[in-house]
């Protein structure tokens, strides 16, 4: 088990190199940092000095291996655009970023589940018939769009709920949280709603699709044939059964989730890694832009190791094998 | 039954908001698009930057309500006798934010961080030779030559206190780390920054010993930084947020169509324009010309001046709200030209002849560059002046792209004409024509944004004439006549002046400035 860990680990560092030289060898097309960093006024000869000062005239290959070798010894640099330094930047807008993706999976999972469940178990009910539209059009939907219909009803119209930011935040040891008041919630809700939309129909569908498999399977005849409670059978070996495949979409989609709320968190101004990442391609910010997608690529590689693990968790047939 | 339960929940929630915004009145939010990446008021010149940071920070003289010059840590300047340059007579009485007093020292140490290799700004002290204490409140600019300009071009030189930046490591702008200043202020300007969260939030509250009369009534001003424009109007009408800047032309009609909100609409100091590639030889972008470059002809330059329709341009695109340009800045601006106010009219006749005379009666095919993210609607004016000027012949190619990757292009040569937008920094007529008019020359540090290097021995002989001309009257002679010049030979193409539109709640009272400055000092929330 540890060394199984330990191999995806391993592994996780070489998908993270490998995406921050295809990350690199981009940068030159996103524009020239310089021009973005001085004034108009500045003059040729200062830009010139700047850029050597900055090592971009040196070689691709140099460039990216002064990254590399600086991450690996923890130094992530300095952004071009703030001078702050970038681990910090970072750190400091995760939590925004997990916060919403986490409170947008678990609401797509709560509604999600149970619509899926009730959908399979009745597949001709009006209701059901409803709700598989409505979530179509939910899915057919671009974000934004979905983002500025909920912020004009709720945040203008209403007036119930903030439009934008994140508000109402609490310092829990270095961790900014919006889930330990009213107003954070406030915040919280409309994006993590926009954010799950696409998640909640996903996994209603697969669960669906799944439980109605799963329905027309032996062992399910079997007990109803022996007279197994029907709530026993659906909810206890039914469901479990459904969940399998479930699990492993779901985890993949979550890494998804967390690397494209960039969109959610620029109609929303949400302070995450995605709107840092967003102002960060504006100002050609290079260091942020290169350890973002590094962060973001761990953040796949540990989704997807966990993903595995639920998986053995869940399916007694694998633990005896892997070990 | 449940429903009408919420609804009366909603109402009186909304209720509470009233009230609580009631307690709090002299709250000032605004947001903006950009958010200033430092707090250092000397290592970016960026609008952004300068702009939040004229509320915490003060130069020697600053710009009034309609942008003229007025004292404000300097009391009077004169011209320096015997030699080049301008005596500062400094105010007395003025405290840092931290208490420390102001004193000629801290001019002397700003103008050696502001002018230093890191700073970003050094570029406006290039003719400043020396500067020299004379006294406690008297300082001296020393100049190469006479400049009579050069109070306006420092109005927004930034002092800062030495002892404060020295005393915490910040003697120089950050150059790659960031240090004590770039989060951290000391100005002696009317408010101090009570909080920051880089790319979230800016709290400004007064400063207490502030040695102007206050004006405003704000006791706390709250920036958020608002990227997307949907959302920044929605932040709006929710009233989250009490003034924006700026709204997009599209939503004007949506803020004006509801109770408890206006918009404020100005002319920008910014003339857009098309510029030509005056040196190349050949066009780059041309399939059927491709031995010469006809805009080298002024004919073929004046064909495409009346060949674009700016009445159209105004009405479809830009609802009525921009102004013709005949020149380079426009008309209010120290230095414009009166009498060459006149701009070639719409005219594809003439356009059509004029090509036919020099030698393209069919016309010719060839690139236009423009931006799609730097000016008002800049891609919908390019596909519309790429019809026009296709209808007489020219038939555009048009590529589009962000600005970040644009300015590159057009210093590597890469365009046969291009798009730019041009404020002048000083608000004089003079800055267009050092930085587009002068031929290119990187030692002189002249004619850095003239892409098409458009060169004319007589605007360079001027141009040190008008820098140096304390005269007035013959100092406009010599302007008018490098637009006279540059109208003649359609150094450029000038289209319009670019409209400001911000947008803000009935209560809230403020001053829309030219240069698209917002100056918390002017608000009052009634």
């Amino acid at each position: 088990m540890v060394y199984f860990i330990l191999k995806r680990l391993v592994q996780s560092v070489f998908v993270m190199l490998a995406v921050a030289f295809l990350a690199f060898s981009l940068f030159r097309f996103v524009g020239d940092p310089i021009s973005q960093m001085t004034g108009v006024e500045t003059t040729v000869a200062d830009q010139e000095r700047l850029r050597e000062d900055l090592g971009l005239n040196d070689p691709f290959v140099v460039q990216f291996y002064r990254f590399t070798t600086d991450m690996l010894q923890g130094d992530f640099g300095f952004s071009y655009r703030t001078r702050q330094p970038v681990a910090d930047m970072i750190a400091d807008r995760i939590p925004a970023t997990l916060e919403l993706g986490v409170v947008a999976l678990i609401i797509s999972l709560i509604v999600g589940i149970p619509a899926g469940v009730y959908t399979a178990l009745r597949p001709r009910g009006v209701l059901t018939q409803g709700i598989l539209l409505t979530t179509l059009v939910g899915v057919s939907i671009p974000t934004f769009v979905i983002g500025i219909m909920l912020i004009f009803i709720f945040g203008v119209q209403l007036g119930w709920l903030p439009t934008f930011g994140r508000n109402g935040t609490v310092q829990i040891g270095g961790w900014e949280s919006s889930l330990f008041t009213v107003q954070g919630w406030r915040s919280l809700i409309l994006p993590a709603v926009t954010l799950g939309v696409y998640q909640l129909t996903l996994t209603m569908r697969l669960v669906r699709a799944e439980m109605m498999e799963v329905m027309r399977s032996d062992y399910i005849r079997f007990g109803m044939a022996r007279g197994v409670p029907m709530g026993r059978l659906h909810y206890r070996h039914a469901l479990a059964n459904t969940m399998v495949p479930v699990i492993t979409i779901i985890g993949l989609q979550f890494g998804g989730v967390i690397a494209f709320s960039i969109v959610t968190e620029s109609v929303f101004q949400w302070p995450g890694m995605g709107l840092l990442f967003l102002e960060s391609i504006r100002f050609v910010d290079i260091p942020v832009m290169g350890v973002y997608l590094v962060v973001i690529a761990f953040f796949f590689v540990l989704v997807n190791l966990i993903v595995d693990l639920l998986y053995v968790a869940i399916d007694p047939r694998l633990r005896v094998k892997d070990l | 039954m449940a429903l009408r339960n919420l609804g009366t929940t909603a109402l009186m929630g909304a209720a509470f908001a009233v009230c609580a915004m009631g307690a709090s009145a002299e709250t000032l939010r605004w947001a903006s698009t950009t958010d200033p990446q430092t707090m250092d008021p000397h290592a970016v010149n960026s609008a952004p930057v300068l702009s939040f940071l004229n509320n915490i920070y003060e130069g020697l003289v600053r710009r009034g309500k309609d942008m003229s010059i007025e004292p404000s840590l300097a009391t009077s300047w004169e011209p320096l006798e015997g030699e080049n340059g301008w005596r500062f007579t400094l105010r007395e009485g003025v405290t840092f934010q931290d208490g420390s007093a102001f004193t000629a020292e801290d001019v002397l140490f700003s103008y050696q961080r502001a002018s230093d290799e890191a700073a970003d700004v050094r570029s406006w002290f290039a003719p400043v030779t020396d500067v020299r204490v004379v006294d406690e409140f008297t300082i001296d600019f020393v100049t190469n030559a006479p400049n009579p300009l050069f109070p306006d071009s420092i109005a927004n030189f930034m002092i800062l206190d030495k002892d404060w930046a020295e005393g915490n490591d910040a003697a120089l702008p950050a150059r790659d780390a960031e240090n004590f200043a770039t989060m951290n202020v000391n100005g002696t300007g009317p408010f101090t920054l009570a909080g920051r969260d880089p790319g979230v939030r800016t709290v400004l509250v007064p400063h207490e010993g502030w040695w102007d009369e206050a004006e405003h009534n704000v006791t706390e001003g709250v920036f958020t930084p608002i990227g997307n424009a949907a959302t920044g109007l929605a932040a709006l009408l929710s009233g989250e947020i009490d003034f924006i800047q700026p709204i997009p032309l599209q939503d004007v009609a949506q803020v004006e169509g509801r109770e408890g909100f206006r918009v404020l609409e100005g002319e920008e100091t910014r003339v857009i324009m098309f510029g030509f590639g005056h040196e190349h030889d050949t066009l780059l972008y041309s399939t059927d010309v491709t031995d010469v470059n006809p805009f080298q002809d002024p004919r073929v330059r004046l064909a495409a001046a009346h060949a674009l329709d700016i009445d159209s341009i105004d009405r479809v695109l830009f609802r009525g709200k921009i102004e013709a340009a005949s020149q380079l800045v426009p008309a209010g601006i120290s230095g414009y030209s009166e009498a060459n106010s006149d701009r070639p009219a719409y005219d594809p006749d003439r356009a059509r002849a004029l090509l036919a005379e020099a030698g393209y009666p069919d016309g010719f095919s060839f690139g236009l560059k423009c931006t799609n993210d730097r000016y008002i609607n800049d891609e919908a004016l390019c596909r519309a002046a790429a019809s026009m000027f296709a209808a007489v012949g020219l038939n555009a190619e048009l590529s589009t792209g962000p600005v970040r990757d644009y300015w590159p292009q057009l210093r590597e040569d890469d365009f046969d004409m291009y798009l730019l937008g041009w404020s002048p920094g000083t608000f004089d007529m003079e800055h267009p024509i050092r930085f587009l008019m002068h031929s290119q020359d990187d030692e002189a540090r002249l004619g850095s944004w003239n892409f098409g290097n458009y060169s004319n021995a007589r605007v360079d002989e001027l141009l040190p004439m008008i820098q140096q001309e304390i005269d007035p009257a013959a100092r406009q002679a010599m302007i008018d006549e490098v637009v006279a010049i540059t109208q003649e030979e359609v150094a450029y193409i000038p289209l319009y002046t670019q409209p400001l539109i911000w947008a803000a709640k009935d209560n809230v009272d403020l001053t829309q400035r030219a240069d698209n400055f917002f100056m918390l000092r002017w608000v009052t929330v009634n």
